[in-house]
């Protein structure tokens, strides 16, 4: 397999976008990842589109083909990548595999997702078409009531409190506040969502435990890079940001039947792969993206990926070492709880800040000579995991 | 103005207890002053309500359009018993709320608009007025309607609000009505406030209702439109 | 009682719901339909405040029930006070609305 370069990044800021189609969004995000690498002339051979469900927010189909039209980039080969919240790594994950195969040279990978065309509640049903049709969706489940069944577990098991969940929050919305991309701009307090006599007032119960603030907002945005060879990569001028692994691993579709239902498998395996592809180890890393949907997969996953031992990821956090100048900063970009999370955007959106962390081009929010970075994006209720291994060479 | 003439013009007026004023601490760790306005307020109030009749989004127009003509009607005495709370950050003004008392035992809630957005500040005024009306007026219900889809999800879904018959005096709507009962049983929920507000607070607020200028008002209800060179 | 629908793998005995086309244990092919249990035990639980389009019960307590004979299911759990551990008895209930039809699904009580 050949090398990867992520030689174009773009994206545009994560919010509510009434003005703007799906396929606008897209082709926004595309043009400041073509622009960003340099392409000029050069044709794109291939576009994989990262979305979930552009049927169902917005009444459109094969927007991929639609997206190669309105950026007139015909004859390119164009495809839509679907895997839930994780059709945006899954594009990434198609797009690598072009050009990595030797089959595609210049591949434009971009998620974008628009939930907000429809009233919240239906963008919450609309989600949970993800659950079983049978043993999981007739009953109300949605992703949070998933994501509540689990922290329950979770929470007890290893001792993690509703503070350790509120501190994910903070952290997150205190990066948002750097990053002019994020849907969330704004600090909040533990007084003001968790420890005031009357904050469960401002901070409502969505699925027990997980309340408001323990959950990412519903956002439209877009995200988009722009994959190459590495001599195209270096013809263009552009900093050698590899994808050096890619790791992907499922789980059964229900919560019920895991075997054990506080293992995040799919995390772990996938993060393993994608580790053993790059020849790096956790303590490599020096800046992750995890998928924070909600505060408690946040501490989840950086145990799960191995960052921290099993048990020990909220005493990380309470310690500071997962903020912006600790020893390994989760989430610069706020996150999904503050980023946003247009659910087809967020694993490319991911790929974009390590791109823009390891090329030092991450403004207020940059950590410190960081090079390798690492991202998990979860599909499904972690039915569905994809991980990446970041690098940068030159 | 000749008083003679106005005896007939102006609808008859209850005497109704005043509002405690309140402090609810927000997400963001900074306290919203939540106090009842006189009509001597109604000029300052409009201030901030006229941006709002050129935004689609959300309804802002027609629940502006129709704010506007309620304060105006209750600051030239045309409007019968109405109360206005709004709520103040560092003296800022972030929402206004009103409601119509119909009858001693009915009052009809007529609108909430938040020019603050994301701390939940139209819910936190709504339940104040709520709160008014039912535990310091005394009222047995409150009648609701909701222009927008978001208003409808605020309070006919968490409220569990009951379905009416006849017409809201807000367009003829369908009313729903907030009970004692449904009150109660949902005030730990969704009624915040600590009373009585620190004197330096009150002294900030009482001070100088502030109103944002037009264009900050446009951002805070749209969203600022960012333009992101990196 | 109408109820779900197990299955008991005719190789290893692992009991699996919803269906599979083979064990997640051994891969075996043939299983036994069998059916839960009566009683079960509470996992995990969770109560929806915010819920999806179609169901208006605000505070639907939803968990995962693993019967006496090893069938694990969600369902709607329709005791006050839940606790992780506590035995529950399966009923069979309309639990939701689909295309104008009432969807039957698994209720959970307090055993007698």
């Amino acid at each position: 397999m050949r090398p990867v370069v992520v030689a174009g990044v773009g994206m545009i800021p994560f919010e509510r976008r009434d003005e703007d189609s799906l396929v606008d969004m897209l082709a926004m995000a595309s043009w400041n990842a073509i622009e960003d690498a340099n392409l000029g002339d050069r044709s794109v051979d291939a576009v994989y589109v990262g979305n979930m469900a552009s049927g169902l927010f917005n009444h459109q189909e094969s927007v991929a083909s639609a997206l190669v039209d309105r950026l007139s980039l015909m004859p390119a080969a164009a495809e839509r990548i679907e895997n839930g919240p994780a059709s945006g790594g899954s594009a990434v994950k198609n797009g690598f595999l072009g050009v990595a195969s030797g089959y595609y040279d210049i591949v434009l990978v971009v998620g974008g997702e628009k939930m907000r065309e429809v009233i919240g509640p239906k963008a919450t049903d609309v989600v949970a078409c993800m659950t079983h049709p049978e043993a999981e969706y007739i009953y109300g489940v949605t992703l949070p009531a998933l994501a509540g069944m689990f922290a329950r577990l979770y929470m007890d098991k290893y001792n993690i409190t509703q503070e350790h969940l509120a501190m994910v929050a903070i952290k997150n919305q205190e990066n948002g506040l750097l990053n002019p991309y994020a849907h969330i701009q704004m600090k909040i307090t533990m007084e003001g969502i968790l420890t005031h006599p009357q904050a469960h007032i401002n901070s409502p119960i969505v699925a027990d435990p997980l309340r408001l603030y323990d959950c990412c907002p519903v956002s439209d945005g877009a995200a988009a890079v722009l994959l190459t060879t590495e001599e195209i990569a270096q013809k263009l001028k552009k900093p050698l940001v590899k994808i050096a692994g890619v790791g992907q691993a499922t789980d059964t579709h229900t919560l019920q039947e895991r075997s054990d239902p506080t293992d995040l498998k799919a995390v772990r395996i996938a993060s393993q792969q994608a580790f053993k592809m790059a020849g790096l180890k956790p303590k490599d890393i020096h800046v992750a993206e995890l998928h924070d949907a909600f505060t408690i997969l946040e501490i989840a996953e950086s145990e799960h990926a191995g960052f921290f031992p099993m048990g020990k990821g909220a005493k990380a956090l309470a310690d500071g070492e997962t903020r912006i100048g600790g020893k390994l900063p989760i989430n610069p970009s706020g996150g999904l709880k503050a980023r946003g999370h247009p659910v087809g955007a967020t694993g490319v959106a991911q790929i974009v800040e390590l791109v823009w962390q390891l090329r030092g081009e991450a403004g207020e929010r940059q950590v410190k000579d960081a090079s390798n970075g690492f991202s998990v994006n979860f599909g499904g209720f972690g039915n569905n995991v994809l991980a990446f291994v970041l690098r940068r060479e030159a | 103005m000749d008083m003679d003439i106005e005896i007939y013009l102006r609808p008859p007026e209850m005497e109704t207890p005043p509002y405690p004023p309140k402090v609810i601490t927000l997400a963001t760790g900074k306290p919203m002053v939540v106090r009842q306005v006189d009509r001597d307020a109604v000029p300052i109030l409009l201030n901030a309500v006229k941006p709002t009749l050129d935004i689609e989004r959300d309804y802002y127009d027609i629940v502006g359009a129709r704010v506007y003509a309620e304060l105006l009607g209750w600051y030239r005495y045309r409007v019968r018993d109405e109360f206005c709370l709004i709520g103040q950050i560092d003296g800022l003004l972030v929402g206004i709320v009103n409601t119509r008392s119909y009858s001693p035992t009915v009052d009809v809630s007529l609108h909430t608009l938040a020019i603050e957005r994301g701390l939940r500040i139209g819910a936190h005024l709504f339940a104040a007025k709520m709160e008014y009306s039912i535990e310091y007026l005394g009222r047995d219900e409150v009648l609701i309607t909701a222009e927008s889809p978001i208003g409808f999800r605020r309070w006919m879904i968490e409220y569990g609000l009951e379905k009416r018959d006849g017409q809201h005096e807000l367009g003829g709507a369908t009313p729903y009505a907030l009970t004692r009962a449904l009150y109660f049983r949902n005030k730990d929920r969704l009624v915040a406030g600590e009373r009585p507000v620190p004197p330096e607070l009150m002294e900030v607020a009482e001070r100088e209702i502030i109103v944002a200028s037009e264009d900050d008002i446009l951002e805070k209800i749209l969203g600022a439109k960012r333009r992101v060179t990196q | 009682m109408s109820t779900i629908t197990a299955f008991k793998c005719n190789a290893c005995g692992h009991v699996m719901y919803p269906h599979h086309y083979r064990c997640l244990n051994c891969n075996g092919r043939e299983f036994k339909k069998i059916k839960p249990t009566t009683k079960g035990r509470l996992l995990t639980f969770t109560i929806v405040d915010q819920l999806p389009w179609g169901i208006d019960e605000r505070g639907r307590v939803l968990g995962v029930v693993e019967f006496d004979n090893g069938v694990k299911a969600l369902g709607v759990i329709k005791t006050a006070n839940p606790r992780i551990g506590m035995r529950l008895r399966a009923g069979w209930k309309p639990v939701r609305i689909i295309g104008g039809d009432k969807v039957y699904g698994l209720t959970f009580h307090k055993t007698k």
